[in-house]
């Protein structure tokens, strides 16, 4: 009867499980041969010639536009290392990316697939990932730089982070407004905001910039991430007389948001954080108000400065590798990254540990790394030592500049950004 | 006297019996000992924690097919239930320090309550009304995640630290004669543990009384009304159970990820585990866990062996016209469709087809 061959072999199926059956798989980490000084064994991501770095990104979907050239940036500036030997010289990198949608459940499972075969990520893109997968790093003793600026990575020793967070950004663009943008204690000074962590994170800087300056934020609006309709929080935000609102938004929100303001007729002066901006903006139909009334603050320099070193070395190596690449701020960030995780990669190999060990301990000596202007020098270190930079650049929009960026103020910093305190997550 | 044939039912009872054969015994008996074994040969974490989201998701998938398969009841306010339960977890679990049994019930509690709260909306709306209310829900409860910091944690989400342990034995570090067993096969043995003791509650609840009662209400609710049946009970108690079950399911969800945000419990979600119950099959206990196998499973494979299907893009300036994400929506899309049109009774329909042609062979009907 063929129902009981459907049975038999089930049965079978099952005989063949427990024949094969071999225990557990607990206490599996990533170990390492010994190695010396120089030559580390071999480990996880090891194979003593290639070192495998893990990219967890939204390579898909709405924020692809982020994931796919921060993710560029890594790939060139890993391209550019190996062209010339690679780590050390000698150990060549390579990239293995995993697309996560920006979804933290997607991240867990992807970083599940990949990290048993990588020594460390180079990139993990997004908040809420990054706070997901963050339990199992600690638990699994991985090192992962983040690709976002949340002043909550500064004081966590599995992760890795580059540039000034979003509340520097937010204090150093507040005393651009008092000292040389018109603004004085008695103007009134607004938010405008996303209603998630990173729309927290520039409320807070603005909250320090009131408290150290002394004066009080006259209204604050909040969005949700993807509305159509703003113009309830800019007739608020007209409402109250606002003359400066700083903006903490994303691209496609932002362009909404200057577009409701023009056309309401609100001319405030905007001061936006740096993700609020992409390049599409500055070619857009919001583009005349945003020259006139939107300030940008970010890191570095304009898209191909050579007055700027690093940002010459930077356009050299995208022409050669990525030809195709538009100018991209995300572009830069990447790279930086890259920048950063060599630095540990470096350390390690000097050591002769690359294993998950090796690679924490080796990013605990690092002293201070040097972007050449891409972005502030970072004080790494023990994690209590960290010290992020404390530096912004202010960017006008000009749609004649490639990326449609042209610096107002380069690498400024403010004493109260240079005394803000990075408290340690939860 | 020879006896009557075994596919011969004689009785209503016989009808009702869990294993109409002693196949179906045996075939269990298999499920159960693949579920045991194979997280001993299968090692890779990758592949392990994929099943344990698709058993998480198919504890969930039964609760909403008991709702809307069983009792008739849209709902797309799934998410919002299986995000209490997470909260719920991380204060219980987490803050409290409670064990498993405890935490899994505080969150299945909690879900009732608030079914129990929902569940009066379904006694005035039907269909498409309903549908819109329990969308309400969904927005209702994103405002609640992202402003009750105390319990949420607010935007940045909240860690979920809930030991997944009852006395000695901890599923995240098994320790069973000698061998330790890492995290993610203790969780395999202990979420697919679970969908096999709710599979059976919920199969236990369909095939008696309040099961008939919720049938008659899926089928025409005056009707069932008129011959006694109180459909405004069995409405407001099918919401209950299902969200309590929903919420078991955030449970597992959050203490498994260790981190929940607002983010997760979105309109998404929702339509996800509605296209778990059409694709398994509505109306079946089984079909749901299919569902979840099949919609849960499929994606990862795709993104597992993408690099060899001609055409797909893997990496950043890779080669190829459609990206991995873009293929995984375009499949989902298109099976909905199909499953539609084609198979409306799910993957249990197909089940159920091929079943009865092996009993009926050599004929045909």
């Amino acid at each position: 009867m063929p129902h009981n061959r459907l049975a038999l072999a089930a049965g079978f199926a099952a005989l063949v499980l427990a024949a094969t059956a071999c225990g557990g798989a607990g206490d599996n980490g990533g170990g390492s041969g010994g190695g010396n000084a120089g030559t580390p064994g071999n480990t996880a991501g090891f194979d003593g010639t290639t070192i495998k770095l893990g990219v967890l990104s939204p390579l898909s979907g709405p924020v692809a536009v982020i994931g796919l050239p921060l993710t560029a940036g890594n790939k060139v500036w890993f391209d550019h290392l190996n062209s010339t030997g690679g780590v050390a010289g000698k150990y060549k990198v390579e990239l293995v990316q995993e697309d996560t949608q920006y979804k933290p459940d997607v991240t867990v499972q992807q970083y599940n697939k990949v990290k048993s075969n990588v020594v460390a990520f180079t990139q993990i893109l997004g908040t809420p990932s990054t706070l997901a997968v963050l339990p199992q790093l600690k638990t699994d003793k991985v090192l992962a730089a983040p690709a976002s600026l949340d002043a909550l990575w500064v004081r966590e020793e599995n992760l890795l982070p580059i540039g000034g967070p979003y509340q520097v950004q937010a204090i150093n663009a507040i005393d651009y407004y008092l000292t040389e943008g018109g603004g004085t204690k008695d103007s009134k000074i607004c938010t405008m905001s996303q209603d998630d962590v990173y729309g927290e994170a520039g409320l807070a800087g603005v909250a320090e910039a009131a408290k150290v300056n002394g004066f009080t934020v006259a209204n604050q609006q909040k969005f949700k991430a993807g509305t159509e309709n703003y113009a309830g929080q800019i007739q608020a935000l007209a409402g109250a007389g606002c003359q400066m609102v700083f903006l903490t938004a994303t691209p496609s929100d932002a362009g909404k948001i200057f577009g409701t303001a023009a056309q309401g007729r609100f001319a405030p002066k905007w001061y936006a954080q740096s993700p609020s901006y992409a390049g599409a903006l500055s070619k857009s139909a919001v583009a005349p108000y945003m020259q006139a009334n939107v300030l940008i603050v970010s890191e570095g320099t304009e898209w191909g400065d050579t007055a700027v070193a690093g940002m010459k070395d930077m356009v050299d190596r995208a022409t050669k590798f990525a030809p195709s690449q538009q100018p991209d701020y995300y572009f830069a960030f990447g790279y930086n990254q890259a920048r950063a995780m060599t630095a540990v990669l470096e350390k390690a190999v000097a050591k002769g540990n690359l294993s998950r060990d090796g690679i924490l301990a080796a990013s605990k000596e690092l002293g201070t790394v040097t972007f050449d202007g891409l972005t502030g020098d970072y004080q790494y270190g023990s994690v209590d030592d960290r010290n992020p930079p404390r530096t912004s650049t202010l960017f006008a929009i000009d749609p004649a500049k490639p990326f449609g960026l042209k610096t107002v103020k380069y690498n400024f910093t403010s004493d109260a950004a240079k005394a803000y305190e990075f408290k340690k997550a939860g | 006297m020879a006896k009557p044939h075994r596919n011969l039912t004689r009785a209503y009872a016989q009808d009702l019996r869990l294993f109409g054969t002693p196949w179906a015994k045996v075939g269990l008996a298999t499920m159960i000992l693949v579920v045991v074994l194979l997280p001993t040969v299968l090692h890779d974490d990758f592949w392990l924690s994929i099943l344990v989201y698709v058993g998480i998701t198919a504890v969930g998938a039964i609760g909403l097919n008991l709702l809307t398969g069983y009792c008739g009841q849209i709902s797309l306010g799934h998410a919002f239930f299986i995000g209490a339960g997470a909260y719920c977890t991380a204060i219980v679990g987490g803050d409290l320090g409670l064990p498993l049994p405890l935490w899994l019930l505080a969150a299945a509690a909690v879900g009732a309550a608030l079914g129990g709260l929902i569940g009066p909306f379904a006694l005035r709306l039907r269909g498409n009304y309903l549908a819109i209310v329990t969308l309400g829900l969904i927005f209702v409860g994103e405002h609640l995640w992202r402003n009750l910091k105390g319990v949420t944690g607010g935007n940045s989400g909240t860690s979920v630290a809930a030991p997944p342990a009852v006395g000695p034995v901890d599923f995240s570090r098994l320790e069973i004669a000698g061998e330790v067993y890492s995290r993610n096969q203790g969780y395999f043995w202990l979420v697919w543990g679970l969908v096999a003791l709710i599979a059976l509650l919920a199969k236990n609840l369909v095939r008696t009384r309040p099961g008939r009662a919720l049938q008659a209400v899926r089928d025409r609710d005056q009707a069932a009304e008129v011959i006694g049946v109180r459909a405004g009970r069995y409405k407001i108690g099918a919401f209950m159970v299902s969200s309590a079950i929903a919420a078991v399911a955030g449970a597992l969800f959050g203490s498994y990820q260790q981190f929940v945000s607002p983010d997760e419990w979105n309109l998404l979600l929702s339509i996800q585990y509605i296209a778990i119950v059409i694709v398994g099959g509505l109306g079946t206990i089984f079909g749901s866990i299919l569902g979840a196998v099949f919609v849960g499973a499929l994606p990862a494979l795709i993104d597992r062996y993408s690099a060899d299907i001609p055409g797909v893009r893997t990496s950043v300036g890779g080669e190829g016209f459609i990206s991995v994400f873009a293929l995984n929506q375009a499949i989902f899309g298109v099976l909905i469709v199909l499953f539609l049109v084609l198979e409306p009774r799910g993957l249990a329909g197909i089940w159920l087809r091929v079943k009865t042609y092996f009993k009926a062979w050599p004929f045909s009907y």
